[in-house]
């Protein structure tokens, strides 16, 4: 709501600066967005008579004019050429400061004087009109300050209205919270005229859809000068307000729905046929509106229509027949209430949001019709000429009564933490125009229709709150009754993006929606389905929900490629969503589960299925290119199955790994990770494909992503001893063949069950000339622990029994050497 | 020359070759050569028994006492080279210290996450506890459940996202304090955070950002309890310094609603040209209230008895003020250039 001050000023009084009274408003009551200046700020602007204009020597697109100001005659250069000798006009004098800062001084312009500025409607801020000077007419006395006529300068706040308060949306609403505010009055124009001539009568009103319009008021204005401008104060305040000026009636309205929030529609009565029928649109009905579209309509829309065709789809918009233009004579002013939820459902429908739609939809005082109505026909007829019919059609067959709602102050300080005195809290509320009784500590309040958000006592003590002042609200800090803390599944999760960043990994935040792409680069589209759709995605490139965090890790990797970086690990906890087909004939259940909070017919279906969604906690990393680089005395490492199998290995212990492809893995180079059988996850290097189709052609791309619950960075330590014996280390090199798995091997040799073998390790596996062709050496470290100390027949031994084990399941021959 | 005098010569030869060697290398040689099997002095040691007797007392006592000084110079001397010969290699062991160490890795932690990170361990402090909930939800938790119930205007304030029918993505954490207050009794103390999700996108709205919101709901809670609540978090996360300022606003699941600013930790209001809070002195923080009657009523609580306070901030803008980022953006865009100055 842009709230222009001197409007302001003319219902409530006050003496504050534009500053100090915005702060004054976003503590009190609303926040203000901004502050706006036009026109002149400080100085004087003279009405001045034009004696002489004419070509200035020097420039073929300046003129010189001299111009009395009342005794006075003064040169000005000016570059408009509309003024003449003879016409009036506004003269601003050297000194003034303009709404720009900007300090007007006397000038040569092509070796002229000038002695000041003769202006234009937009440097007055009264329009945005600057194609010539502003041609005032007789009534204005050469020599007079132009201020004495209309305000030269304008300060406007914009206040960013909560959408509780629509009876901010007007100057009278701010003028009364302002008056509440600063303990004050404030006084709202009565209209005062003399209903005569054509009756609104001759036309009839039926309104076919009472429960979407609550209320619907007609009356006639007729005997208007066609084509009438508005004057000139009322087309700036509607400028400072930031509407367009239109015509004397349509200003009108617009003037009376600034001041008072009340949406109001004008129609040339000429164009009316028979009277006016407020109803549904017929299915298909078709309306060409003022924007130039043609819309189609359904039943759920509520126009206002003449006997023979829709006139306005209500409370959004009109169509070009019966609107007010140049020619009409005769008007008939609708003011109406209708039902905002129907309203704001049609604009959206319709995709069209108007100044009108916005206001119906908050749900307007019906009460409020009868000001607007008097008000508005009043303002037309002072500006056009015209006269007001004696009568009002209007249908309001339930009218709105204030309501009560009583306060108890002991709930008023209990909620707010600070002391509540009765009378305060009385006069509080009486100056936000409630009617107030006292007494014992409690209030019986009657609130008034325009202040439909007043319905509960909490909603008074908001009130009376922010009018004494939330600065007085006193600072205490309650300690909860229980002891805080994470669980154990948030500390892991703590610890495990901790251990990752400290491993070199960086956190990254993507978004969890994205193109189609993303399933069919990771070649998913035949194997699961399609993915979770988002309805209304921002655009065809973010509306698939991912199942894997893997894609927009792998985009970022890209990004980071395509602005230099040589790799780089990155890694994100994120939720990942998975379609979940519900039972058969759930479609009922579940809406009323997504709608109501219902359960299913019994509380075993699982809300999951409900939803349709599964939702699940993933922790991925990728590693791309070069993941580490080099030092001077340290090799550079790029990226590779075994770098993320290290990650997934500090992130789960214990957790075990079986060759799994994937369609996005290297089919060679991929593993499911299992813990106690269950799978956590995947590991394994993108395929080069898909590594392709992410803009990563050519570089190393390992990735994993476990479900957040298998996690275990930190477990929990369990002791367990140790002797005081020296250890004996020995190595063993055995030759298998090539697809063996060492970890099978590994395996195979746990399985001996060894008393004295302490720890196994793989410290080599080699392939090439000195081995045979399609076999692999694996040289194994075993380090032999015992309660004595160990001989060396003993170790050799068992040594002896773990060779004989490897080549029974294994064939492995022990190298020599 | 007198034996005795010849002993007298070797020692004082060998005195003062063990005086020239510099290493120990030379003394070894030395000692051989004058302490050695086949040395003068060992010879002449070895023909005492041969000499006549009233020499040999002579002879003896001189030998052994020269043996004695050579052996002691002699140790003195491998002392001192030691020393020296130390000191010299370590010299030539020295490095360039100026050239970087082998590189530990060092990764990061999102700005977002450190900021919900510290303002969680705060709350956990005032024994709050954490809660989680769902990012796809239901009409219901994300809006009728919060006081908003279909067709009420505040839904067209938020730009939701919208999946298959009574599904969205969350437009704020709030549901989450609903599902917590469905399913346990009061006392409640919780923050949530996560992500939240609005259609919008502009050089200052990104169509998914982090919040952080937290609620409590017990006897006795007033607007004071929330003041003080609030005004200690924003000196844990913004210094101790900081000042707050309550400010009327407008949500639909509190009344009283309001704002809460913080006062500018850079420029303390002195600076109208300051960039963090563009001259006005304050800084916008977070939206709170007290939890509105309807919804303690929706979740089973009894409004007269219980009351409670609720709040929710936006940890991405309070990073942006911390940190000094300029553009929302760049957090959701897995820059490693930005990523890696965390
Ligand atoms: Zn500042």
């Amino acid at each position: 709501m842009r709230v222009p001050l001197s409007w302001l000023r003319e219902y409530v009084d006050f003496d504050l600066s534009a500053d100090n009274l915005a702060d004054l408003f976003s503590l009190r009551s609303q926040e203000v967005d901004g502050i706006e200046r036009f026109g002149v700020l400080d100085g004087e602007v003279v009405v001045g008579e034009v004696v002489e204009f004419g070509q200035h020597p020097n420039a073929d697109r300046l003129n010189v004019a001299k111009v009395d100001l009342g005794g006075q005659i003064v040169q000005i250069v000016a570059g408009a050429p509309n003024p003449y000798p003879g016409a009036r006009v506004p003269v601003v004098v050297p000194g003034s400061v303009l709404a720009d800062g900007r300090k007007l001084k006397k000038a040569k312009l092509r070796g002229e004087e000038s002695n000041g500025m003769m202006m234009s409607e937009r440097e007055l801020g009264i329009s945005a009109e600057h194609s010539g000077i502003l041609l005032l007419d007789d009534s204005y006395e050469v020599g007079r300050p132009v201020s004495d006529y209309f305000p030269v300068g304008e300060t406007v706040l914009e206040l960013d209205v909560n959408p509780n308060r629509p009876d901010l949306w007007g100057m009278i609403g701010v003028a009364r919270e302002l008056a509440a505010i600063l303990n004050t009055k404030f006084e709202v124009p009565e209209p005062v005229f003399d209903p005569s001539c054509e009756p609104t009568g001759a036309y009839t009103l039926r309104v076919e859809a009472p429960e979407l319009c609550p209320r619907y008021d007609l009356r006639r204005v007729s005997g208007v000068r066609p084509g009438e401008k508005a004057p000139l104060e009322l087309r700036r305040r509607i400028h400072a307000a930031g509407m367009r000026p239109v015509n004397a009636v349509v200003d009108a309205t617009n003037y009376v729905m600034l001041e008072t929030g009340q949406p109001i529609h004008a129609f040339d009565a000429g164009e009316v046929r028979g009277g006016i029928v407020v109803r549904r649109a017929h299915p298909g009905e078709k309306m060409t509106m003022l924007d130039g579209h043609t819309r189609s309509l359904d039943e759920e829309m509520l126009v206002i229509a003449d006997e023979e065709r829709g006139l306005v789809v209500a409370g959004v918009m009109g169509a070009e027949t019966a609107e007010v233009g140049d020619e009409t004579t005769d008007v008939l002013v609708e003011v109406a209430t209708f039902a905002g939820r129907n309203i704001m459902e049609t604009s959206q429908r319709l995709a069209l949001r108007t100044d009108a739609s916005g206001r119906f939809e908050r749900g307007l005082d019906p009460n409020m019709v009868d000001f607007a109505m008097n008000r508005v026909t009043d303002l037309i007829a002072r500006t056009t000429g015209g006269e007001p019919a004696p009568d009002t059609l209007s249908f309001y067959p339930e009218p709105v009564e204030p309501w009560e709602v009583p306060l108890r102050l002991p709930r008023a300080e209990l909620l707010l933490g600070m002391p509540v005195g009765e009378g305060e809290a009385a006069e509080r509320l009486r100056g936000l125009g409630c009617e107030v009784e006292a007494g014992e500590g409690k209030l019986a309040v009657t609130v008034p229709t325009f202040r439909r958000d007043l319905t509960r006592e909490a909603d008074l003590i908001e009130e009376v709150g922010r009018l004494v002042g939330l600065e007085n609200v006193p600072e205490s800090l309650p300690r909860a009754p229980q002891v805080g803390g994470l669980t154990p599944e948030q500390r892991k999760l703590r610890a495990l993006r901790r251990l990752l960043a400290d491993l070199g990994l960086h956190e990254a935040v993507t978004y969890p929606f994205g193109p189609d792409r993303w399933t069919r680069d990771l070649g998913l589209a035949g194997d699961v389905g399609a993915p979770l759709k988002l309805q209304n995605p921002l655009s065809a490139e973010a509306g698939n929900l991912r199942r894997t965090l893997l894609p927009g890790l792998l985009d970022a990797a890209a990004r980071n490629r395509s602005f230099g970086a040589r790799g780089g690990a990155l890694f994100e906890v994120g939720h990942v969503f998975e379609p979940k087909e519900g039972p058969e004939g759930m479609r009922e259940y579940a809406l009323r589960y997504r709608m109501r909070g219902e359960m299913g017919p019994d509380a075993e279906v699982p809300p999951e299925l409900l939803m349709g969604v599964g939702e699940s906690n993933k922790v991925a990393g990728v590693l791309a290119g070069i993941v580490r680089a080099a030092g001077w005395n340290v090799p550079p490492k790029p990226a590779g199955f075994f770098e993320a199998k290290g990650l997934v290995e500090r992130l789960i212990p214990g957790a075990t790994f079986e060759p799994r492809t994937t369609p996005f893995l290297h089919p060679g180079r991929a593993a499911v990770v299992l813990v106690d059988g269950e799978e956590a996850g995947w590991v394994g290097e993108v395929h080069p494909e898909a590594a392709e189709s992410f803009e990563l052609e050519g570089w190393p791309v390992a990735a994993f992503e476990l479900d957040v619950a298998f996690a275990d960075p930190d477990p929990e330590p369990r002791f367990r001893a140790f002797v005081n014996v020296p250890a004996v280390s020995m190595d063993l090199a055995v030759v298998v063949d090539r697809d063996v798995r060492v970890g099978e091997m590994l395996r195979e040799v746990a399985a001996l069950g060894s008393p004295i073998l302490a720890e196994t390790r793989v410290f080599d596996v080699y392939e090439g000339s000195q081995v045979p062709e399609g076999k692999k050496s694996v040289a194994l470290n075993f380090t032999f622990q015992a309660e004595e100390t160990l001989t060396d027949e003993a170790v050799k031994e068992e040594l002896d029994r773990v060779s004989a084990r490897l080549r029974d399941a294994f064939g492995a021959e022990v190298r020599s050497g | 020359m007198s034996v005795v005098e010849r002993i007298e010569e070797l020692k004082t030869e060998a005195l003062s070759a063990l005086a020239d060697a510099g290493t120990t290398k030379d003394l070894e040689s030395a000692r051989v050569r004058y302490l050695g099997r086949s040395a003068d002095l060992t010879e002449i040691k070895k023909g005492i028994r041969d000499l006549p007797p009233d020499d040999r007392k002579a002879v003896g006592g001189a030998s052994n006492r020269a043996t004695k000084e050579i052996e002691a110079a002699l140790a003195e001397r491998l002392a001192e080279v030691a020393v020296s010969e130390r000191e010299e290699r370590l010299r030539a062991e020295a490095v360039d210290v100026t050239l970087p160490g082998v590189p530990y890795p060092k990764g990061s932690l999102h700005p977002s996450l450190r900021i919900i990170d510290e303002v969680v361990d705060f709350f956990v402090g005032l024994g709050y506890r954490v809660a989680e909930g769902p990012e796809v939800e239901t009409d219901y938790y994300n809006f009728t459940a919060l006081n908003i119930p279909p067709g009420h205007p505040a839904r067209g304030m938020q730009d939701t996202f919208f999946l298959d029918d009574g599904l969205v993505l969350r437009t704020h954490t709030s549901p989450v304090q609903v599902r917590t207050m469905l399913s346990q009794e009061p006392p409640v103390y919780i923050v949530c955070p996560g992500r939240t999700y609005r259609r919008d996108s502009d050089p200052t709205h990104t169509p998914m950002f982090n919040q952080i919101e937290g609620l409590a709901v017990d006897k006795g809670l007033t607007l004071g309890d929330l003041k003080g609540t609030l005004a200690a978090m924003a000196r844990h996360v913004f210094g101790e310094d900081v000042k707050v300022r309550l400010r009327p606003s407008y949500f639909q699941f509190v009344e009283p609603g309001v704002e809460l600013d913080v006062s500018c930790f850079v420029c303390g209001g002195s600076d109208p040209n300051c960039k963090v809070c563009k001259g006005a002195g304050w800084i916008e923080m977070l939206g709170a209230g007290m939890v509105d009657p309807a919804v303690l009523s929706e979740a089973g609580y009894d409004p007269e008895e219980y009351t409670g306070f609720a709040f929710g901030m936006g940890p991405d803008r309070m990073a942006m003020v911390r940190y000094g980022i300029p553009d929302l953006r760049l957090f959701f865009e897995g820059d490693l250039r930005f990523l890696q100055q965390f």
